[in-house]
C-alpha cells in the first residue's frame, strides 16, 4: 500500500459525491448550448482549451462550482473561406491556425503570432476564442486580429451580435462580454489590397514566455502603392491591446519608401501606457516599443 | 540589430568536501551463486549516471560484462555509507569504494582459482566471468561455479572497501594546506553570444568546452553533464533572478522565474581532456558542479566584446543590456 505523505490529512478530502449537486454541461450543438444558456440560472465557468483556467485555479479547481464545457461543439471549431470574408470558430486552436496554409497566406502575422504562443502543448490545447475572452493585455493573438479588422460575434440565449475586437477589450482581463454570452466566431474582412506585415514578439526567452511586448503591423497599399490603410497594434504595453491610431494617421497616403520611421516610432513609444511588472519596466518597454516600431516599419519597407 | 560576441572564461574547481571533513564511501561486492554480482552502495543517483558509472568501474575491474552486476541499496539500511551525492564527490569517492572492493574480490578469485585448478597465480587467466588454467587446456571454471566451491568452503566471494582519503582544514590566515580537496578539475569555455540591441536580448549561440575529466568512465554521460550543468549557468547568467517586492517574493513559479527552455540551448562542442592524473578510479575527476561555473564569467565576457560594457550583475536581463546602453551613449 502507498504510503500518505506528511500532510496530506490536512488537505480538504474531495471525492465525486462532493460535486453532485453542481453540474458539468458539455453541449454537442449550439442549439443545446443555448438551451444550457437559457435554461440554468447559477454562475457558469465556461472552459474552452483550458490553458488560462486551469494554471488560474491550481489546486483549487474545486472551487468551480458549475461547468460549461465547449470542447465536443465541433460547430465552433470550422474555419470557413468566403470570398470577402474568413471565419475561424472560436474552439480553433493555435496549432490550427499556425500550421493552415490559407491562414499563413492570407493573415501571416496572425499566423505567426500563434505559432510563438507558449509551447506544442499549450498550441494544441489553447484556442483563438480562449485568447481572446481571457483578454490579457499579453494575449499574444490580440494585435494580430486588430491589425487585420476582425470582428466577433458573440451569440446568447436572446440572439447575437458582431462587435469589432478593437471594441471587444476594455481592461485587464476584462471585455463586454455579459453573463450568458458565448464568442461564436472571428471574423476577418478579405480585401483586394496589397498587403504587407510585421509580427515581434519580445519575451525574456524563446518559448514558453509570455511577452514582455509585442507589436502587430499591417499596411494595405492601393494601386499607387500609397498606403491606403494602416494598422499599428502594441500588445502587454497597454490595460488592452493598444490600436496607435495617431501613428496610422501620420503615414495614411504616404509612400511606403518615404515613411517617416522616427516620427512614427516616437508616437507609439509616447501612446503606449505601460506599467512595471515582472516581465519588464515601463521604462524598458517604452524604450522598446520605439526600437521595434522602427525594425517593424524597416521590415516592411523591404517587403 | 544584432550584435556578436565571443567571451572565455576558465574556472578550476576543489571537489569533495575537502578542508579534514571525514569524507568517504563505502562499497561492497558479491559474487553470488545464481549468476550475479551484488554491487551494494548507498550512493544516490539523482539523474547523473552515479549508478552507470559505478556498474561500468566494477564490471571493468572484475572483466565481465555489465549486465551482470545488480545494484542493492541507494539506501544506508541496504548498505554502508557512501556520503551525500553532492560536492561532486560520488564518482571520485564511491567510484574508487567500488574499484578497491572488486580489486579484492579479483584477488579472492585469483586464490580461490589458483587452489581449484592447482596452480601457482600467474597460471590463471580471468575473462568474461570464466577462469582458465593456462596450463591445462580443458581447465576452466566459472564465477558461479567457484562461488559455489567458495561457499562449500564455509566462505564467501564478498568483499568490501572504504575510501577514506586524508584533506587538511585550511590555515585560517594563508588559507593554504597541504591538501585542500582530493583533486582539481579545470575547464575552459568559449561562448558565442549575439546581443539584439532593439530589445536588449541576448542568445546564445555556441559553446566550446575543453574538459579536464581525468578520465571519462562514460563519455557520454560527461557530454551530457557539459551540456546540462551549462545550460543551467547560462539560466543564471540571463535568466534566473528572485523578484522581491516588501519581503515576499513574487515570481515563485516557474512561469515568472525562468530558466531555459529547450529553444533557448546553443550548439555545443566539447572536448575532453583525460590525463588520467587524479588518484580516482582510472584516474577520473568529478565534473557535475564545474561544469556550471564557466558560464556566467564567459557571457559577461562576451557581451563586453559585443557592446563594451562590463556588466558587473546578475542575470544580465535585456533591462540590464538597454540601460547599459543608454548610459553608454550619454
Amino acid at each position: 500500500m502507498k504510503k500518505q505523505s506528511k500532510g496530506v490529512k490536512d488537505r480538504p478530502r474531495i471525492s465525486g459525491k462532493d460535486f453532485n449537486q453542481y453540474k458539468y454541461f458539455r453541449p454537442k450543438s449550439k442549439k443545446e448550448l443555448i438551451r444550457i444558456i437559457n435554461g440554468f440560472q447559477e454562475d457558469l465557468t465556461i472552459i474552452a482549451g483550458g490553458t488560462d483556467l486551469l494554471v488560474a485555479n491550481y489546486q483549487k479547481l474545486y472551487e468551480i462550482k458549475n461547468w460549461l464545457d465547449l470542447n465536443l461543439l465541433d460547430e465552433l471549431k470550422n474555419i470557413k473561406m468566403f470570398d470577402d470574408k474568413v471565419e475561424i470558430g472560436s474552439m480553433v486552436t493555435h496549432q490550427r491556425l499556425s500550421k493552415l496554409d490559407q491562414i499563413k497566406e492570407l493573415f501571416p502575422v496572425l499566423h505567426q503570432a500563434a505559432a510563438d504562443v507558449g509551447s506544442p502543448q499549450i498550441r494544441s490545447r489553447g484556442t483563438i476564442g480562449g485568447n481572446i475572452v481571457t483578454s490579457s493585455p499579453a494575449g499574444d493573438l490580440l494585435p494580430p486580429l486588430l491589425i487585420y479588422d476582425a470582428k466577433l460575434k458573440i451569440i446568447s440565449g436572446e440572439g447575437s451580435r458582431v462587435v469589432d475586437a478593437n471594441e471587444f477589450f476594455t481592461g485587464p482581463k476584462k471585455n463586454i462580454l455579459k453573463k450568458g454570452e458565448i464568442l461564436e466566431k472571428i471574423i476577418i474582412p478579405l480585401k483586394e489590397d496589397i498587403y504587407k506585415g510585421a509580427w515581434i514578439k519580445v519575451g525574456k526567452r524563446k518559448a514558453l514566455i509570455i511577452s514582455s511586448i509585442s507589436l502587430a503591423l499591417n499596411l494595405s497599399m492601393d494601386r499607387s502603392n500609397l498606403i491606403k490603410k494602416a494598422r499599428i497594434c502594441i500588445g502587454s504595453a497597454a490595460p488592452v491591446p493598444l490600436r496607435i491610431k495617431t501613428a496610422e494617421q501620420a503615414i495614411l497616403k504616404e509612400e511606403l519608401t518615404k515613411i517617416n520611421i522616427e516620427e512614427v516610432a516616437q508616437i507609439v513609444s509616447e501612446k503606449i501606457s505601460p506599467i512595471d511588472d515582472i516581465r519588464g519596466t515601463a521604462k524598458y518597454r517604452r524604450q522598446v516599443a520605439l526600437n521595434i516600431t522602427r525594425k517593424a516599419l524597416s521590415e516592411v519597407m523591404n517587403q | 540589430m544584432r550584435k556578436k560576441g565571443r567571451g572565455m572564461a576558465t574556472i578550476m574547481f576543489g571537489f569533495g568536501y575537502g578542508e579534514g571533513f571525514p569524507d568517504h564511501s563505502i562499497a561492497e561486492i558479491e559474487i553470488t551463486t545464481d549468476q550475479k554480482i551484488k554491487l551494494r552502495t548507498a550512493g544516490a543517483d539523482v539523474g547523473q549516471g552515479f549508478l552507470t558509472t559505478m556498474v561500468q568501474i566494477a564490471a571493468e575491474v572484475l572483466k565481465i560484462d555489465s549486465s551482470y552486476i545488480e545494484i542493492v541499496g541507494q539506501d544506508t539500511h541496504q548498505a554502508k555509507n557512501s556520503g551525500s551525492t553532492s560536492a561532486t564527490r560520488q564518482t571520485f569517492f564511491s567510484g574508487n569504494a567500488v574499484r578497491e572492493a572488486a580489486e579484492e574480490v579479483m584477488g579472492m578469485i585469483y586464490h580461490h582459482g589458483s587452489i581449484y585448478f592447482n596452480s601457482n597465480y600467474p597460471e590463471l587467466t580471468v575473462k568474461d566471468g570464466e577462469i582458465y588454467a593456462c596450463d591445462n587446456k580443458n581447465g576452466k571454471i566459472s564465477y558461479w561455479e567457484l562461488a559455489e566451491i567458495v561457499k562449500q568452503k564455509g566462505d564467501n566471494l564478498q568483499a568490501e572497501a572504504s575510501f577514506f582519503p586524508e584533506t587538511y582544514a585550511p590555515d585560517e590566515k594563508s588559507g593554504q594546506s597541504e591538501k585542500n580537496y582530493v583533486a582539481y578539475t579545470f575547464m575552459t569555455q568559449v561562448i558565442d553570444i549575439e546581443v539584439d540591441i532593439d530589445t536588449g536580448i541576448i542568445e546564445v549561440m555556441n559553446v566550446y568546452t575543453a574538459l579536464d575529466v581525468g578520465k571519462a568512465i562514460n563519455p557520454q554521460n560527461v557530454h551530457g553533464q557539459i551540456e546540462g550543468g551549462t545550460v543551467q549557468g547560462l539560466g543564471m547568467a540571463l535568466m534566473e533572478e528572485q523578484v522581491m517586492e516588501k519581503g515576499i517574493t513574487i515570481n515563485p513559479d516557474m512561469t515568472n522565474y525562468l530558466v531555459p527552455s529547450i529553444q533557448d540551448i546553443p550548439e555545443f562542442e566539447s572536448t575532453l581532456i583525460e590525463n588520467e592524473d587524479s588518484d580516482g578510479p582510472f584516474g577520473a575527476k568529478g565534473i557535475g558542479e564545474p561544469t556550471l561555473i564557466a558560464a556566467c564569467p564567459a557571457v559577461a565576457n562576451a557581451v563586453y566584446d559585443a557592446i563594451g560594457i562590463r556588466i558587473t550583475s546578475l542575470p544580465i536581463t535585456p533591462e540590464i543590456i538597454l540601460n547599459s546602453l543608454e548610459e553608454n551613449n550619454n
